[in-house]
């Protein structure tokens, strides 16, 4: 301790400099997964907000709700509680003079179902062709009473609540009724229980028994997983991140092992003084996290001070606990990365101090 | 006669295997006693430094055996050696003792941060005063004289309160006058603090505050008064 930083307040330039080094690298570390939380929200959030554990999907749809055609009828072959049909259609919102354009992805439950989202303003669907929205939507100007179009048919709805923020695949959502959302597809049957879905969201349920058709059952984190583009995104960030942490590592790895071996002599003649390599590798590991830690306290603060000015458009998502993971993660590195010279200091033989 | 603080008896050390291989000592005895200052006196090359490094634990002899206190060296662990060497061995070295980014009085801190006890402000003070350091106190050894840095290096090795002081050509960048005065000043630390303190030189005139003198030449060493 005592030795490690004495040294770098002796050697601040030094030890600043390797310091803004980990800092530059917390910091794009923070950014990266800033902005896969920002995307991971946009593509999950309305997803998230339905605390759902199980979606039943056509088995033919490989797992892509868009691609899944299911009857409404298919419900009798689920048991549980909590069961709630979904349709879904992604496609532009638009008020009826084509003053606000906007892509939404909107979908349509029963009117009483438990994914219906809790309303801000307005009221609940009560008759045909009402419409909930978000406050995304909201805040881009779409208000309640308005008449708007989804989509490419004549059909037009009424915006009648709002609820909170809610995305899916990075678009804003609406909610509506099935049968309003199949007018809004313009599909041929719109009442009655072969209207179609497109699967099933429930929180506890299973198949009545073996003979369940088309129906595939789905853990919600498959279905998060199976969301168009969302794990190579995911993935492709990740890695980016994970690489970031081998940088520290090797950059704290690499400096001080050339400060060891610059420091050899010295070294060797703390060794002839009974300062053991326990002591002298307890030095260089109070120096590299005290380095890590400044670099990753200042990263951090800098990346929640960008957060606040960043533009609305640029999705970025501060979680902590998974910063305070990676704040972990860059520690550990920079702990390895002096270990690395463990060898080397344990090597200097004292004998060579004197001659 | 008093048991000796430090005895090496019958040391040999070679280097080396088959006909590439150098004796640096041959058949060494050795002994210092509490109150003793020792000098070893001899050319460059002649085993001085081995000897040294043999009698500290830093390495061990080819054959023959070294004696702390009455106690062996080579039978004991490497970490017992360390601890040895912490607790019972000051070194003074001819140069470059000194940490480059502590202070006079950190070098001192330091001692005691290892030793996990608080610092002994009244000790330190004391010794910097006695070596006439007490200016500098809060200098860096970069901002030091040849002379001070020396005198530096012997308040470290003091510090600790060792039963042996080893120093190997602590004059070695000094001028004569300093030389002479480090060494006056070793001997003084000898005689007052009850130390066994053992010079290693190859300079003639250093020699006559010595209590005893040790000739070596090509790894052959005999003793000469005392
Ligand atoms: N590690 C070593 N390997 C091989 N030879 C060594 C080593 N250390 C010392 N020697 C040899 O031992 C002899 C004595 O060296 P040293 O003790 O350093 O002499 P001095 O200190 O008196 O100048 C020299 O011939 C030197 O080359
Ligand atoms: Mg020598």
């Amino acid at each position: 301790m005592y030795l490690g930083l004495k040294e770098m307040c002796h050697e601040k330039l030094r030890y600043t400099l390797l310091s803004g080094v980990l800092l530059l690298i917390a910091l794009v570390v923070f950014m990266l997964a800033g902005l896969a939380n920002g995307l991971s929200n946009g593509n999950r959030q309305a997803v998230d907000a339905w605390q759902a554990r199980i979606v039943y999907l056509n088995k033919n749809a490989n797992q892509t709700m868009s691609a899944s055609q299911l009857k409404l009828a298919d419900q009798k072959k689920l048991s549980g509680k909590q069961i709630a049909p979904l349709a879904s259609l992604s496609g532009t919102l638009r008020t009826t003079n084509n003053h606000l354009k906007t892509t939404a992805s909107a979908f349509g439950t029963s009117r009483t179902s438990f994914l219906m989202p809790k309303l801000v303003s307005g009221h609940q669907i009560n008759g045909k062709n009402q419409v909930l929205i978000s406050a995304d939507l909201k805040a881009a100007g779409y208000k309640l009473g308005q008449k708007v179009r989804i989509g490419t048919t004549k059909q037009t709805v009424k915006i009648v609540g709002t609820y909170g923020k809610s995305t899916y695949m990075i678009a804003p959502t609406l909610y509506t009724d099935i049968a309003t959302m199949n007018r809004l597809k313009g599909a041929p049957i719109t009442s009655g229980d072969q209207q179609t879905v497109n699967g099933f969201v429930t929180k506890e349920s299973s198949f009545k028994n073996a003979k369940h058709g088309d129906l595939e059952k789905l853990s919600i984190a498959t279905f998060i997983n199976k969301l168009p583009g969302y794990s190579a995104e995911q993935l492709t960030l990740n890695t980016m991140i994970y690489f970031l942490f081998a940088i520290a590592l090797a950059i704290i790895g690499i400096f001080m092992f050339v400060l060891t071996l610059q420091k050899q002599p010295l070294f060797g003649v703390l060794k002839v003084q009974g300062i053991g390599t326990g002591h002298i590798l307890a030095a260089l590991l109070t120096q590299s996290i005290a380095m890590a830690l400044i670099g990753i306290v200042l990263g951090l603060g800098i990346t929640v001070g960008l957060a606040q000015i960043m533009p609305a458009g640029l999705p970025f998502v501060v979680n902590w606990p998974q910063f305070g993971l990676y704040s972990l993660a860059l520690l550990a590195a920079s702990v390895v990365g002096a270990l690395l010279s463990w060898r080397t200091v344990a090597k200097i033989d004292p004998a060579v101090a004197i001659g | 006669m008093t048991q000796a603080v430090l005895a090496l008896q019958h040391i040999n050390k070679q280097f080396g295997h088959g006909h590439t291989a150098v004796t640096a000592l041959t058949d060494a005895n050795f002994e210092v006693s509490a109150g003793q200052f020792v000098a070893i006196i001899g050319p460059s090359g002649s085993g001085k430094s081995t000897f040294l490094t043999i009698a500290a634990g830093l390495q061990t002899p080819t054959k023959g055996q070294v004696l702390l206190n009455g106690t062996e060296l080579a039978a004991q662990s490497e970490k017992a050696r360390l601890a040895y060497r912490f607790n019972e061995i000051g070194f003074i070295l001819q140069s470059s003792n000194l940490i480059p980014f502590l202070n006079v009085t950190e070098q001192l801190k330091l001692v005691d941060k290892m030793a996990k006890r608080p610092f002994q402000k009244d000790r330190a003070a004391q010794l910097l005063k006695e070596l006439a350091l007490s200016e500098v106190a809060t200098a860096y050894p970069s901002e030091l004289s040849g002379g001070e840095r020396q005198r530096v290096a012997i308040v470290r090795a003091l510090y600790n309160d060792p039963s042996v002081i080893l120093a190997d050509e602590p004059t070695a960048s000094l001028d004569t006058p300093r030389s002479i005065d480090v060494v006056e000043r070793l001997a003084n630390e000898a005689h007052q603090h009850q130390k066994a303190i053992v010079m290693v030189t190859h300079d003639q005139r250093l020699i006559g505050n010595c209590d005893v003198v040790y000739q070596i030449e090509d790894g052959v060493m005999t003793r000469q008064r005392g």
